[in-house]
């Protein structure tokens, strides 16, 4: 049993199931359309929702990426019906959270959330221990990257949503340790990651990708 | 500990801490009130910030029937028969249609082989309609998903689409004569042509993975295509070399709801 999972996909990756799956693929740069201006000044407050500074609006979109990422994943692995058993429930459960954390930045940023990246998982969400090797990874992922960008929140009722979402991803994470044979908990301290070595890591993955390209100009030569 | 001299313990202690928190509370004999007046002397604490986000509950995948998923071909490779490096060929998968878009394969099923490779079960769009093979999963893309399908009705001339399993759009249709006829069977949407010079196909052109079984010397392989036309007077009809024809406003209608990698089936 391993005690230091971290958050790189290098050291997770011991049977090199994700470095075979990543060769050779896209590098894009991850998290694209994710501004990176901060400053304090008051920039959207709709009839229900509190007011958001450009800051806030910064990180949630940070975190509306993380969980397309991780509700895409568990989205595919449950499509592709092939991870059974506990790891199988598992993801079912987790996706369904993912899913509607999704819903609530989307709901909350409105028209300034980000648009869904194109994610190619490229085999992991249909092999059951690469499947888990994956989850670990993201999911301690995000309680780093949470962890990360909250000193950055402005305003009290974002800040009491984003710890709330941060612990239940924390539970995910031990949820998934715990299947993979992993220890749930290590340290006694966790460590916040920054965004630079979040998006490095995932950008390594090669997980974004691009859309495929299915539309043309050309004449049609069909059988007419 | 027995049980009984535990639950004595807990009684005990509890009643203890009753005694002291009475005993606080009031003022009690030996405190002179001075905890609940410094207490009292206290600003009150702010109230907890809102919530920002309204999380729903969770949000199951629900109903899946009416989902299929296609992929893009990454890499170049072939499809075999079973999932197996030297299982025998079924064809080669390309890079690219005829019309210069990406190619792309419906995705029937997955298995793990050996090593844990992943292979995928895919329709092909080659000769004979309806093949189909598994190609390991690192020779595809992302999984694109789609809850649209097409059913093509040859005998009453009729298009029909679905969208989660809704009727969605409905229109009469041309289809291939008696010697060039349009191929019945389980096909996908491969692509989408539009903005070409070529009134013959009207302003928009679907290409599907069936191919002619009769025109197979056609240009770029004689694959059937759904598109829209100059001659809206001959549809409905037996009129085409086996394309699906529609009126052009039906097909600029078709264009707004039928995403490529849907499934038609042309019964």
């Amino acid at each position: 049993m391993s005690d230091d999972f971290g958050l790189d996909l290098e050291r997770l990756d011991r049977d090199g199931a994700l470095a075979e799956a990543r060769a050779g693929l896209s590098r894009r740069a991850f998290f694209v359309g994710v501004a990176a201006g901060t400053g304090g000044v008051l920039l959207y407050r709709s009839a229900d929702a509190p007011a958001q500074t450009a800051a806030d609006v910064d990180v949630l979109n940070y975190a509306l990426v993380l969980e397309y990422l991780q509700s895409a994943f568990y989205t595919e692995a449950e499509r592709s019906k092939a991870i059974k058993g506990r790891a199988g429930t598992a993801a079912k459960k987790v996706g369904a959270v993912e899913r509607a954390h999704v819903k609530a930045f989307k709901d909350l940023l409105g028209s300034r959330a980000v648009k869904k990246p194109q994610f190619d998982f490229q085999g992991v969400t249909e092999e059951p221990r690469a499947f888990l090797k994956t989850a670990v990874a993201f999911e301690d992922l995000a309680v780093a990257a949470y962890k990360g960008e909250a000193p950055k929140l402005q305003t009290p009722a974002i800040i009491t949503s984003a710890l709330g979402i941060h612990t239940v991803e924390a539970r995910h994470a031990a949820w998934m340790r715990y299947l993979y044979g992993i220890r749930p908990a290590v340290n006694a301290f966790d460590e916040p990651s920054s965004r630079a070595e979040i998006n490095k890591i995932v950008r390594e993955t090669g997980f974004v990708t691009s859309a495929a390209q299915t539309r043309s100009s050309q004449a049609p030569r069909y059988t007419g | 500990m027995s049980p009984r001299r535990a639950t004595a313990v807990g009684l005990l202690c509890g009643a203890a801490v009753g005694v002291g928190a009475a005993a606080l509370l009031t003022g009690g004999p030996h405190a002179g009130g001075a905890p609940l007046r410094a207490a009292r002397a206290l600003p009150a604490l702010p109230a907890p910030a809102a919530e920002a986000l309204d999380i729903p509950p969770p949000r199951p995948l629900g109903r899946q029937d009416d989902v299929s998923q296609w992929a893009p071909v990454r890499r170049v490779s072939v499809a075999r028969r079973r999932p197996a490096p030297r299982a025998a060929t079924v064809a080669p998968l390309a890079l690219r249609t005829p019309e210069g878009t990406q190619n792309i394969v419906r995705v029937l099923g997955r298995r793990a082989g050996a090593g844990r490779r992943v292979w995928v079960h895919v329709a092909l769009a080659v000769l004979p309609n309806g093949s189909t093979g598994w190609v390991p999963r690192r020779a595809l893309g992302a999984y694109e998903e789609v809850a649209t399908r097409l059913v093509v009705d040859t005998r009453a001339l009729r298009a029909t689409l679905y969208d989660h399993g809704r009727r969605v759009f409905r229109a009469r249709v041309g289809i291939g004569r008696d010697e060039w006829p349009t191929p019945h069977g389980k096909f996908y949407v491969r692509n989408r042509l539009e903005r070409y010079s070529s009134a013959t196909y009207g302003p928009l052109a679907f290409g599907l993975s069936a191919r002619s079984e009769t025109l197979t010397d056609w240009p770029a392989g004689g694959y059937v295509g759904i598109h829209g036309t100059d001659r809206p007077d001959l549809v409905p009809g037996r009129i085409s070399h086996g394309c699906i024809r529609l009126r052009n406003s039906d097909i600029r209608r078709l264009g707004r709801l039928m995403p490529v990698g849907t499934p038609v089936r042309i019964r």
